[in-house]
């Protein structure tokens, strides 16, 4: 992945994540993944296009998920229905966004899709040609990995 | 249908434009009775001819010359380089062909029957899959649906390459099956590849892996045995054994293996002479550094081709799988002092110090990228990757190698570390110090 993308991505998570939870967030080693990965149980996926082709996946745990919706919308939330659900979808744009702002600002012109949230056990993510980069962020609420696959597009 | 029929072709034509978005168009023909597709930007004329002068000792498809208007071109039988049935005419008949003009070569094909122009959407263009093709799927760009036919895109570049063509005969696929075997046997790869390699090369080839990442294979042995001994020699002048009881041990050792001109940029002097060996000509050049650190290397290639190559359009794709350095790469700061005056050109004063100019840098492409990982490429025509192979693993070593011998463009080049060797039908060694330069034959 190209160098120049990296920065905006960890700095909005960083960013964003520390606002809306209101606390201390850290990042972890960022690394690179061509295999299939596991995904821990709720994945929000913004797709990315214009100069680049790809995606951006956000990987957390169902538990994680619903603390964090919790605290975006002030309420104590016990499983992960429709409201939940459309907060972790909002999250993920967010992040993107912010990122999306950063590269325009470097020069890079991409374009992002409306978020999908996609839930479930024991599900996997491949992609085929596309190398991904992971920064894995530890909340207080669990750990959040941002798996972003972008290529250049030829 | 062996004969154009114009007025068909373009009611056609007229048609499928107003459908679809058509980008990509192609003039279908038959061999062996399978529609095959040739990109229409290539292909310069069609026409019928026969009584081609056969030319002596020339492989069994070059049917002859053929003279057109004037210019003499090779013609070439594709149904017997492909090894398909193929009924010979005889001498009255004329044949149908194919001319094709690829970059400064022109040619003539011959096939069964030319259909007609095929325009699609380039998107809708299918990577090759083994069973579509009698042909090897290296020569085939893609395959493509049209009208309920479907056509086999040949890229006549791969098939035709440069100059001097080997015999084109079906390659083993054999080359991803040889990779799953030797990572089964990954823990044996490890140790010593030579059988008759002495107990003190092993022991110092598990430790040169242990606490360095340096993987002794054919790449590197010769220089590792010689090191060897200059090591044991040394250790027992110091009373100590030759074995390592920490990194800094390998380190040592691993002192002279390192290649020159590494950490800043390459003068001009250098680029010069590195440009002698180097026959690059063309455009769209593709050059991969893997392995570019803080991306010294990558603007010495930049400026090589600026300088050297000015003709030649390029791209430099370099890779590092250390965040650190190569995220600083496409700011590097320039020692005003140390910086070589024929490159003042290039640079520009900015708030955080002498950069190069963004000219050179939209050049060159940085990425944080595991060679391990699938190779993007298509078609390469440089390769550096000094002192990087030999960190690898031995299955990977052979992986990665087995990639760039696929993609480089016959005639391409591979730059090693001055101390690695690549042992390997397909590369010639050309020099030439301080580089270990190999083309692709």
């Amino acid at each position: 992945m190209r160098v120049e993308y990296i920065n905006p991505f960890v700095e909005a998570a960083y960013n964003v994540l520390t606002e809306v939870l209101n606390t201390e967030v850290k990042r972890g080693n960022l690394f690179l993944k061509a295999a299939t990965k596991s995904v821990m149980g709720v994945a929000a996926i913004v797709g990315l296009a214009g100069e680049v082709e790809g995606r951006v996946l956000f990987d957390m745990s169902k538990q994680t998920a619903i603390k964090i919706a919790s605290v975006m919308n002030m309420e104590e939330l016990t499983e992960l229905d429709e409201l939940a659900k459309a907060t972790i979808s909002e999250l993920a744009n967010m992040i993107t966004a912010q990122a999306v702002t950063k590269l325009h600002e470097l020069g890079f012109k991409f374009d992002l899709t409306p978020p999908a949230l996609i839930t479930g056990e024991n599900m996997e993510v491949s992609d085929q040609e596309v190398e991904a980069l992971i920064v894995p962020m530890e909340t207080p609420h669990g750990s959040i990995e941002i798996n972003v696959a972008v290529r250049e597009r030829s | 249908m062996s004969t154009f029929n114009a007025e068909q072709l373009f009611r056609g034509q007229k048609e499928n434009d107003k459908l679809k978005k058509i980008d990509f168009k192609l003039i279908s023909f038959t061999l062996a009775g399978r529609d095959y597709g040739i990109n229409i930007l290539k292909v310069k004329e069609i026409r019928k001819a026969g009584n081609f002068t056969m030319v002596p000792n020339t492989p069994p498809y070059v049917k002859g010359v053929d003279n057109l208007r004037g210019d003499i071109i090779p013609v070439i039988d594709l149904r017997i380089m492909f090894n398909l049935p193929a009924e010979t005419k005889d001498a009255s008949n004329l044949e149908n062909i194919i001319i094709l003009r690829l970059d400064s070569l022109v040619l003539g094909i011959i096939v069964d029957t030319i259909e007609k122009v095929v325009g699609i959407a380039s998107e809708a263009i299918q990577p090759p899959h083994p069973i579509f093709g009698d042909i090897n799927i290296k020569y085939i760009q893609g395959v493509v649906e049209n009208d309920s036919r479907l056509y086999i895109i040949l890229d006549v570049d791969r098939i035709f390459g440069v100059a001097e063509e080997a015999e084109v005969h079906p390659a083993p696929l054999a080359a991803s099956e040889s990779v799953e075997t030797i990572e089964t046997d990954e823990e044996k790869a490890e140790l010593v590849p030579t059988p008759n390699g002495s107990l003190d090369l092993q022991f110092i080839s598990e430790n040169l892996a242990t606490f360095n990442q340096f993987h002794v294979s054919p790449l590197n042995i010769q220089w590792t045995k010689n090191r060897l001994g200059a090591w044991k020699d040394l250790r027992k002048s110091k009373n100590l054994d030759f074995q390592f009881t920490q990194k800094e041990d390998g380190e040592e050792f691993l002192l002279p293996f390192f290649s020159p001109l590494t950490g800043g940029l390459w003068t001009e002097e250098q680029l010069v002479d590195l440009a002698k060996v180097l026959k690059l000509e063309g455009n769209n050049l593709v050059i991969w550094n893997p392995g570019c650190g803080q991306g010294y290397e990558s603007y010495s290639l930049a400026l090589m081709m600026e300088t050297q190559f000015k003709a030649s359009t390029y791209k430099v794709w370099a890779n590092d799988l250390d965040l650190l350095s190569i995220s600083m790469a496409p700011s590097l700061i320039l020692d005003e002092d140390e910086l070589d005056l024929s490159w003042k050109r290039f640079t520009v004063q900015t708030k955080n110090g002498l950069q190069f100019h963004s000219d050179i840098k939209n050049k060159i492409m940085f990425e944080f990228h595991d060679i391990k990982h699938m190779n993007p490429f298509t078609q390469i025509h440089l390769v550096v990757m000094r002192d990087v192979l030999s960190f690898q693993r031995s299955n990977d070593q052979e992986k990665i190698l087995g990639e760039i011998t696929e993609k480089v463009k016959t005639g391409g080049y591979l730059v090693v570390g001055a101390n690695e060797v690549v042992e390997h039908e397909e590369w010639k060694f050309i020099g030439h110090e301080p580089w270990s330069i190999y083309q692709k034959i």
